[in-house]
């Protein structure tokens, strides 16, 4: 039987690793890509306490569930944004999206 | 018995190993189709870490939406706004967010590993079933479930009036 702390600890390597690429990476869609794996760090994390610790298990699943829901929407909408950055100034760098920054 | 279970621990661990190896290969590849392929890795060995938990339900959910569709409207996205050769991937500031990303992971290490988890009994998880899924998702979380539909609904919208192609475009 694994432990819980198994789990808990290869969501945690899971959402740095993420988190590395959201602040390293400057391509738009890379920096997507990382925030779904620190996106399915957190899930992991809500089914493992759910299956170790909740005695009817069903409470994460509902929360893991929601959790790719809005993981869907936001990939759609953010696909979305980047053709169209891409269509407007012909880069996908958001160094280079910062007309809005003051 | 006995060996069953040390057999799942060892598959557990290669598991994790695919997983980690491949979140690796998403954030330093250097090419970004690559790293959509290592994603699909991920997010698939994320799924059979479902699978380990007993949560079939959810494990089919992450291979259908993950590995299918969110991947696949990455690799599209990535073949629409192709990036120029000479264009970098990591910016000036990957060294101090390599530093900070693994003091937040040796942080959420020692507090994963140092706490004593209350209720850890040690036994197998039990599957879950569906029915019992679907009950509590429809009548304890309705709200939450009909505002998540209004979401998708409006990110799907929003996604069409954004990608659009206007006249005299």
């Amino acid at each position: 039987m694994v432990p819980l702390e198994n789990y808990l600890a290869l969501s945690g390597i899971l959402f740095s690793i993420g988190f590395y690429g959201v602040l390293a990476r400057r391509n738009a869609v890379l920096i997507l890509m990382s925030i779904e794996l620190m996106l399915n760090a957190v899930s992991l994390n809500f089914i493992a306490f759910a299956a170790y610790l909740d005695p009817d298990r069903i409470i994460g699943a509902i929360f893991a569930v929601f959790v790719i829901t809005v993981a869907a929407a936001e990939v759609g909408l953010a696909l979305a944004i980047v053709i169209r950055l891409f269509r407007n100034r012909a880069t996908s760098n958001v160094d280079d999206a910062a007309i809005m920054k003051w | 018995m006995g060996g069953a279970i040390v057999a799942t621990e060892i598959l557990w661990w290669i598991f994790a190993a695919g997983i980690v190896g491949a979140a690796l290969g998403v954030v330093f590849s250097g090419s970004v189709i690559h790293s959509a392929i290592f994603l699909i890795l991920s997010l698939a060995g994320v799924g059979a870490m479902y699978l380990f938990l007993m949560v079939e339900f959810l494990a089919l959910v992450q291979f259908l939406i993950y590995g299918g569709a969110v991947t696949v409207l990455i690799l599209l996205a990535l073949m629409l706004t192709r990036m120029g050769a000479g264009e970098k991937v990591n910016g000036a500031q990957a060294p101090v967010a390599f530093m900070v990303a693994v003091a937040l992971g040796a942080i959420l290490l020692s507090v994963a590993v140092r706490t004593a988890w209350p209720g850890d009994t040690g036994d197998m998880p039990h599957n879950i079933a569906i029915e019992a899924v679907s009950e509590k998702l429809f009548l304890d979380f309705g709200a939450p479930f009909v505002i998540a539909s209004v979401l998708l609904l409006v990110a799907l919208i929003g996604a069409i009036v954004l990608a659009r192609q206007e006249d005299g475009e």
